[in-house]
């Protein structure tokens, strides 16, 4: 009874004034939707550029490369203070690159429950030879079946088919731009020269276009068993291994259950790309940023309006005071007030935000393999902008009706 | 006697600090029976209008003490005044306060929907009723604001009545009103002082409407005459 009584004036109040109370609904429902628009482009510019570079990234790369140049018999052996030791000339001794029992180490990997996908790589440099054309690049010998659900690379095929490299033995799948410069199409063939002089003929099964320009200008692929028979080794040699991983940013725990068992480099995507890493992060501070000072800014639209409602009711509270009703009477019913604009405005935001978002998602955006503008919705970003904006239009009614709760009749009834 | 004393001041002493500390009451003390129709007149800056809002409760900043139905109230909070006024004071102001964006109905209601007492239903049949006998028939669901000033007057005083107050307090309650509203408003006092022993203390600066009355104080320079 008594409660309603309050917010029955606090409808009263809010109806009278339907103007200003719109434009104070407006202020809160500009700031959620802002924070949801913001949010929702920022997660889908995030997921783009992800999409684009796990297309030739895994989460977890094991290989075997020699990266020690300190090892150096003679000076261990020796007292260097007592012994000047010249050595004329040094070089490295040969160092055996590549992981020749990969398959124990596939299914070692492989144990982790983490782990989605694995796929053992042969990669060599070589130059690409047609007629007179000669480009050098790379040349991947892959597992079809596992890479193409490391990279879903089958879907960058643009003409023959993934699984002809199966079919042919002498197949190869060049990148668009590489099969471009050499002039050659489907069916040609091709000479490729590995780096130790090998020199072996394929032909031209299919094309791919990962919309990577550095990938699509250098790289092509084998068969994983070919690429072996290229490179000269066993067969059960691989370059590198390849991990996916359930959760792309928890590479660091996962490293640190199978690094002491490899015994080798295990590297992941953060290591390798940290610009990748800082571009996402610093993306997603200015989302934060911006679309909580859209928030603020509304906020402070909301606390002017409140505080204004209250100046220009002051005598209507003095009133109401001298009629009895007490402190928290008053702040209830401005507290009212606020809690059914920053609702209402919540609700209207999120309406509105996903409104906008999905016409920015019209918006024609035609580069790197991109059809319109990204948007990626997320439930925690809709939760915590209604959240937000109530929140926010609580403390901004809350601040003001406290000032109002403590007016005193008697001076303004005194006139 | 304790039970027929209504109002009662002991030494009331007053002082406004703006522009310049200057005493407004200085030591004021007088009783009010119960069923007693009071006038406060004097001249303006004789401090009866001040004298009347710290009887009112809502000026809190004096020395001395208020008594009303036996109840001291000086020392009380500022929460415990109001819901003290809402039972048992009325007010008709000098220029009505009604809250202008609710009808006269609702304005009427709303201190005996703040008490609580009585269902919503009889709040508003009595709301009604007095509305009546203040001649406003057919301006129960107007908007205050569209009143003219003595039917705002009227609302104003069917508000005071709406919780069966046993003090109404007026400042200047007839001040906007022509004789003959103003002598209904007067006849209204004396009904309820008479009839149902409710006390009534006007400010007013009227003398036909003081010479109507039980008793008047005279007020001079913070002491009464």
């Amino acid at each position: 009874m008594l409660k309603s009584n309050n917010i029955q004036i606090a409808k009263v109040h809010l109806t009278s004034k339907i103007w200003q109370t719109f434009v104070a609904v407006l202020g809160v429902t500009f700031g959620v939707s802002m924070y949801i628009f913001m949010n929702s482009f920022m997660n889908g510019v995030n997921k783009a550029q992800d999409d684009l570079a796990f297309r030739a990234l895994a989460h977890v790369r094991i290989y075997n490369q020699d990266n020690k140049n300190d090892y150096n018999p003679i000076e261990s052996q020796f007292d260097l203070s007592k012994t000047i030791i010249n050595i004329l000339n040094r070089k490295n001794i040969q160092y055996t690159s590549g992981l020749k029992n990969s398959s124990a180490i596939v299914s070692l990997v492989k144990k982790q429950p983490e782990v989605v996908a694995v796929s053992r790589q042969v990669n060599s440099s070589v130059f690409f030879r047609s007629g007179s054309k000669q480009v050098n690049g790379v040349v991947s010998g892959v597992e079809l079946k596992s890479e193409d659900e490391l990279y879903n690379t089958s879907l960058t095929v643009i003409q023959g088919e993934w699984n002809n490299l199966l079919k042919y033995k002498t197949g190869i799948i060049l990148g668009k731009l590489l099969a471009e410069r050499l002039g050659l199409q489907i069916n040609n063939s091709i000479n490729v020269l590995t780096s130790e002089g090998v020199s072996k003929n394929y032909i031209v099964v299919g094309i791919f276009e990962s919309n990577l320009k550095t990938m699509d200008e250098t790289k092509a692929y084998l068969n994983i068993m070919a690429a072996r028979q290229l490179v000269g080794e066993s067969s059960d040699y691989a370059s590198d291994i390849m991990v996916n991983i359930k959760e792309k940013e928890n590479t660091a725990n996962y490293i640190q259950k199978i690094a002491p068992l490899v015994p080798f480099q295990v590297e992941s995507w953060q290591e390798a790309n940290e610009q990748l890493v800082a571009g996402s992060e610093l993306r997603n501070i200015i989302a934060v940023a911006v679309s909580l000072t859209i928030l603020l800014v509304a906020g402070f639209g909301i606390y002017n309006i409140m505080t204004m409602t209250i100046n220009e009711k002051i005598k209507e509270i003095a009133i109401l005071k001298a009629l009895g009703f007490s402190g928290s009477d008053i702040m209830t019913i401005f507290i009212t007030q606020a809690a059914v604009i920053g609702i209402f405005g919540a609700l209207v935001g999120v309406i509105l935000g996903y409104g906008i978002s999905l016409l920015i998602n019209m918006i024609p955006f035609t580069i790197a393999g991109m059809d319109t503008l990204p948007i990626f919705f997320q439930t925690k970003d809709f939760l915590f902008a209604v959240v937000f904006g109530i929140l926010t239009t609580l403390i901004a009614g809350y601040l003001p009706s406290i000032k109002a709760s403590k007016i005193d009749p008697v001076i303004i009834i005194r006139g | 006697m304790e039970n027929t004393t209504s109002i009662e001041i002991r030494n009331l002493i007053k002082y406004f600090h703006e522009p310049e500390t200057f005493q407004v009451l200085k030591g004021v003390s007088f009783t009010v029976n119960k069923g007693q129709f009071l006038s406060i007149v004097g001249k303006s800056g004789s401090g009866k209008s001040t004298l009347l809002y710290v009887l009112s409760t809502m000026d809190t900043d004096y020395e001395g003490t208020l008594q009303i139905n036996g109840e001291l109230l000086t020392g009380k909070t500022q929460n415990q005044l109001a819901a003290f006024r809402n039972e048992h004071i009325g007010f008709v102001f000098q220029f009505h306060y009604l809250l202008p964006e609710f009808s006269a109905l609702q304005n009427v209601m709303l201190p005996a929907l703040k008490l609580g007492k009585l269902s919503a239903e009889e709040i508003e049949h009595k709301a009604y009723e007095s509305l009546r006998l203040l001649d406003l028939q057919g301006q129960e669901l107007k908007n205050a604001k569209r009143l003219s000033g003595g039917q705002q007057q009227r609302v104003a005083i069917a508000r005071a009545l709406i919780n069966s107050p046993s003090v109404i307090m007026g400042d200047e309650p007839t001040g906007n009103l022509d004789t003959k509203n103003s002598k209904a408003v007067q006849d209204i006092f004396k009904q309820l002082a008479h009839e149902y022993g409710q006390t009534i203390i006007c400010v007013t600066h009227d003398p036909d409407f003081a010479n109507n009355t039980d008793k008047i104080i005279e007020m001079k320079d913070g002491l009464i005459v």
